[in-house]
């Protein structure tokens, strides 16, 4: 019995792992510069369309790609940086509007440039079939893709506990005064969040595009199941979005054997009692 | 500050002028035209919906959709059934109503970015069921041949284009008075309150979540009667009609009009629908491209409407805690 | 505040005279030729190459035609779909009200079409449709040159069974469409003493258009023991549906589908989708006349392959050209006299092969093909391998 859901489980922890890079850079986003960057599934997008246009079919374009997917995701955060640096301390409404409506015209114009299908990177023969996992056949690209996120993960985690930097972070994101006790320039705070984030999303989108490739309603797809993410996990914690995470990727492949006639109202209604859940507990207090 | 009342003679008088106009087009506009207004109604009454809520009761939210769209389908069942439209209009308020007092007890325990995502759940969770409950709504393609119904017992069915728009414009406008003069009454003043000062209602005895859940369940009517006008104007309802994109254009026009006004919101909704439906169709395929500029435009073009809307929101940075 | 309120009355009388105006000053009605044709179809967002694909066809068979129908000069104004009947209906209703078509053409969605379909009965305007079709009880100005959304199903069943040893798992999106769809095969593969693989009997039906990730279900079609999959998925979900069967459990079983491999969605499936079989009315290799004009026009404007979408638009165009033509040269070209001439319409000659509207469904009579994805060179390509049924009397 176990057997029938190993593949669904191992396919949901590659999900998750997609999810939780693409929604770790909305939450730090969120939690650091106190900005709800509603064109994130859209700097997704970027990163996936450039990592497809540069791929090739060999383990240099696949590199390359997730080069190019950073420097996307960079170019991205600097467009909304410089956008949304006029704006500051015009409150959350403001930006999700402004980030909202970059995210549309955007799409638009990702779309005059790459056209309306869904594209899907050229990847190394060795990446492009499947491998024998306890007697089952797996894509073999996502089990390296687990591989690659997980480090990716570690990676972060060590910054976020384990420098100052990420002390830094963490105090921030509990208490967003701090930003002005630190003496620094929020300025620089918001085009370090929106450059890292950007980079992330970006990276995601060239690392992901064999599994969720890029495509006109890819950028609103991905932007609200890391939305649910950042929700479920907290607004802010990167810990509670990586656990969120893998539980919404969960949701998305087991769910729909062992649960298929609710699966589509789990996610959002995950949401909203995590949403109430919280929402009891600081009540009357401005979040 | 409180731009709902329109006391002032000169408001009046403003008012009157633009209820005339509105019941003299049909004597100058051609039909189309009068099409694409009388659909302004239906999302008119979505938009002073969640400007009631966003701006007046201080709760953002991208959810008022929901009601819209229990409004929507439950209109649509009731002119199968033969009913006129008044029926409709009312079965449909009552029936958003109900919905919106069962969810509401949840909402309005919360506040800010955390109102405004509960808020797009339910919608998410409505536009979901809608597309998934087949038997009641007709699933995916929705209710794609609504009944011409009279607008009154024994009337005629509303056919014609000029009918439609009146009887349209006439209901949105009948809603929308009785809201008005619901909003300067003593329930007024306590919902503004509410929003302005949450702790010194609490600490002088009011009950700021009683008065909030009966703020919501107003506004899920409106928004609830906002349904059955968009099916009497275009006699049919699907998932699309009731999606996130709705939500947002509606909440774009809101705050355009600057969240606290229902008349602003109406003007929104106008300028809103102007690109969308006439603008748009000139320029195939550039729809989302406009709507991506048009809310760009509005965030800095804007800022007076938007920074107040923020502040009374608690939203604003500058004065937190407001 | 009495400012403020006079400013905002003032924003919203002015909002009104800006609809007004731009509404009213948008149409000249009418329009430049002797006919006007309004032709809807999805050039933004989910169905957008879908859509392309039909506007091109419609305008190809007009410009290899000198721009006329039946003689009359045809002014054509296009409006966009979107991505269903929200979108739709307002686009409907400009063409409709404003521009004042004489006949309306196109349309991508079955949901589309029926809150169009509405529009066009209530307006006595004929709708000649070239894509999805839901039933619709009452056509009296409703064609329609693709088939009702069952027949591909209805027209593979018996192959499928004939040449399947064992039980079929029927997975399909669960919207309209796809329920349609899926229906039409099962109904008539069950009723031919097929059995379905799936566990519970019923069709298996996927989150539309949420699910991307099939390796969950991919895997449950492997455990049954299924002998061939049967699915319907367009688009996207095209794309990650064939893409991750490949790289499955399920790989080895053979796939059937109903569209699945048509159109632009075939490149990016890639190697994957080689050896699909797919049913359809249109295959680009049939040896016909027509389809030799209208594949050698279709190649001189596009670099990519005629599909079928282009093909029921380029017939649409077709209906109406032929219809018009037989209305007298000293009448007057009304709604009316279209729809009269289109249901006198006999066999219609087309690149699909000849076929005739069924005088109560108004949908094509028409033969189905079987054909298969493989190596053309190096492209992909659907290749005919045999006539199925003719199915829609």
């Amino acid at each position: 019995m176990i057997d029938a859901y190993l593949i669904p489980a191992v396919n949901g922890l590659a999900y998750g792992l997609l999810l939780f890079t693409v929604a770790a850079g909305l939450t730090l986003i969120f939690g650091v510069a106190d900005v709800l960057n509603l064109a994130h599934g859209t700097v997704y997008v970027a990163g996936g369309y450039v990592a497809v246009s540069v791929s090739d079919g060999t383990w240099a374009g696949l590199g390359l790609g997730v080069l190019a997917g950073a420097a996307a995701g960079l170019v991205s955060g600097a467009v909304l940086w410089a956008a949304l640096t006029p704006l500051s301390g015009r409150g959350h409404l403001t930006q999700a509007l402004l980030t909202f409506g970059i995210a549309l015209a955007g799409g638009a114009l990702l779309e005059k440039a790459f056209g309306a299908d869904e594209l899907r990177p050229v990847l190394p023969a060795a990446l492009d079939g499947s491998v024998d996992l306890a007697g089952h056949r797996f894509p073999t690209y996502r089990l390296l893709f687990i591989a690659v996120a997980a480090v990716l993960a570690v990676a972060g985690w060590l910054v976020i506990t384990r420098t100052r930097v990420g002390a830094r972070v963490r105090a921030v994101v509990d208490d967003r005064d701090m930003v002005a006790a630190l003496g620094v320039d929020p300025r620089v705070v918001l085009a370090a969040v929106l450059a890292v984030g950007g980079a992330l999303a970006g990276v995601a989108g060239a690392l992901g595009a064999p599994i969720l490739g890029p495509g006109p309603s890819t950028a609103p797809q991905t932007l609200l199941l890391s939305l649910i993410v950042v929700v479920v996990g907290g607004l802010g914690s990167i810990g509670g979005a990586f656990l969120a995470a893998i539980a919404v990727g969960q949701v998305q492949s087991l769910g729909v054997v062992l649960l298929p006639s609710v699966s589509p109202y789990l996610l959002f209604a995950a949401m909203a009692v995590a949403l109430l859940v919280r929402g009891w507990r600081g009540r009357g207090v401005t979040a | 500050m409180i731009p709902t009342r329109l006391r002032t003679p000169l408001g009046i008088a403003a008012a009157v002028v633009a209820v005339a106009a509105l019941l003299l087009l049909p004597t100058v506009a051609d039909n189309y035209t009068l099409i694409t207004v009388s659909r302004v109604a239906g999302l008119g009454l979505l938009a002073a919906s969640t400007a009631l809520m966003t701006g007046v009761a201080g709760l953002p939210t991208l959810g008022q959709i929901a009601p819209y769209a229990v409004g929507a389908y439950t209109a649509a069942h009731l002119a199968h059934l033969a009913l006129p439209g008044l029926v409709q209009l009312l079965g449909a308020a009552a029936a958003a109503a109900v919905f919106s007092l069962a969810t509401g007890a949840a909402v309005v325990q919360t506040r800010g970015v955390i109102c405004l995502m509960v808020t797009l759940a339910i919608g998410e969770l409505t536009a979901i069921t809608a597309g998934q409950w087949t038997s009641l709504t007709g699933g995916t393609d929705g209710m794609p041949r609504v009944p011409a119904t009279p607008a009154l017992p024994g009337g005629e069915n509303l056919v014609k284009v000029p009918d439609v728009y009146t009887y349209t414009v006439v209901a949105a406008l009948a809603v929308l008075a009785v809201t008005m003069l619901v909003l300067r009454s003593p329930a007024g003043t306590l919902i503004r309150g509410c929003r302005d000062n949450e702790a010194r209602m609490r600490a002088s005895g009011h009950r700021v979540s009683l008065t909030l859940l009966w703020t919501f369940t107003g506004a899920g009517a409106i928004a609830g009667a906002g349904g059955a006008l968009l099916v009497s104007s275009q006699r049919t309802v699907s998932p699309s009609n009731v999606g996130f994109e709705v939500a947002a254009l509606v909440l774009l026009a809101v705050v355009i009009g600057g969240a606290a006004s229902i008349p602003g919101a109406l003007a929104g909704v106008a300028a809103v629908v102007a690109v969308r439906d006439t603008i748009a169709p000139k320029l195939p395929g550039e729809a989302p491209l406009l709507l991506g500029v048009l809310f760009i435009a509005a965030v800095y073009l804007l800022p007076g409407g938007l920074s107040g809307v923020a502040a009374r929101l608690g939203l604003h940075n500058g004065e937190a805690g407001a | 505040m009495r400012t403020r309120v006079r400013t905002l009355v003032a924003v919203t009388t002015a909002a009104l005279v800006g609809v007004t105006a731009t509404a009213c000053t948008g149409g000249d009605e009418g329009g430049s030729g002797d006919v006007t044709i309004g032709f809807v179809a999805s050039l933004s967002g989910t169905y957008q190459t879908v859509g392309e694909d039909m506007r091109d066809g419609f305008q190809l068979y007009l410009d290899t035609h000198g721009g006329k129908f039946g003689g009359r000069t045809v002014d054509l104004r296009v409006a966009d779909e979107g991505d269903g009947p929200a979108t739709a209906t307002p686009a409907a209703e400009r063409l409709v009200q404003q521009d004042e078509v004489d006949a309306l053409a196109g349309i991508v969605g079955g949901g589309s079409y029926a809150a169009i379909a509405a529009l066009a009965q209530e307006n006595e305007l004929p709708l000649v449709g070239a894509n999805g079709r839901p039933d619709l009880p009452d056509n009296s100005w409703l064609w329609h040159t693709s088939y009702i959304s069952d027949e591909p199903g209805i027209a593979i069943a018996p192959y499928v069974k004939d040449n399947v040893d064992g039980p079929v798992y029927a997975i399909g999106p669960d919207y309209q469409g796809g329920h349609d769809e899926l229906r039409g095969f099962v109904d008539t593969y069950t009723q031919l003493g097929g059995v379905l693989a799936n566990p519970d009997g019923e069709t298996k039906w996927t989150p539309f258009p949420q699910t991307t990730d099939f390796l969950p279900y991919l895997n449950e079609i492997a455990m049954t023991g299924a002998k061939a999959v049967y699915c319907f998925y367009a688009g996207k979900a095209a794309v990650d549906f064939v893409k991750q069967y490949a790289q499955s459990d399920a790989a080895d079983i053979p796939l059937y589908g109903a569209f699945l491999t048509e159109g632009a969605v075939l490149a990016a499936q890639g190697d994957a989708a080689e050896g699909i079989r797919n049913v359809l009315n249109y295959s680009p290799d049939l040896d016909n006349p027509a389809n030799r004009t209208f594949v050698a026009e279709w190649s001189a404007k596009f670099p990519r392959q005629p599909t079928t979408f282009a093909m029921a638009s380029y017939d649409a165009a077709a209906v109406l050209d032929r219809a018009i033509a037989t209305i007298p040269e000293d009448q007057e070209v009304t709604s009316a006299a279209i729809n009269d001439a289109i249901s006198g319409l006999g066999v219609i000659d087309s690149p699909r092969g000849t076929w005739q509207f069924n005088p109560t469904t108004h949908s094509p009579i028409q033969r189905w093909y079987l054909r298969q994805v493989a190596k053309d060179g190096e492209m992909l390509s659907n290749m005919l391998i045999e006539d199925l049924a003719t199915v829609g009397n």
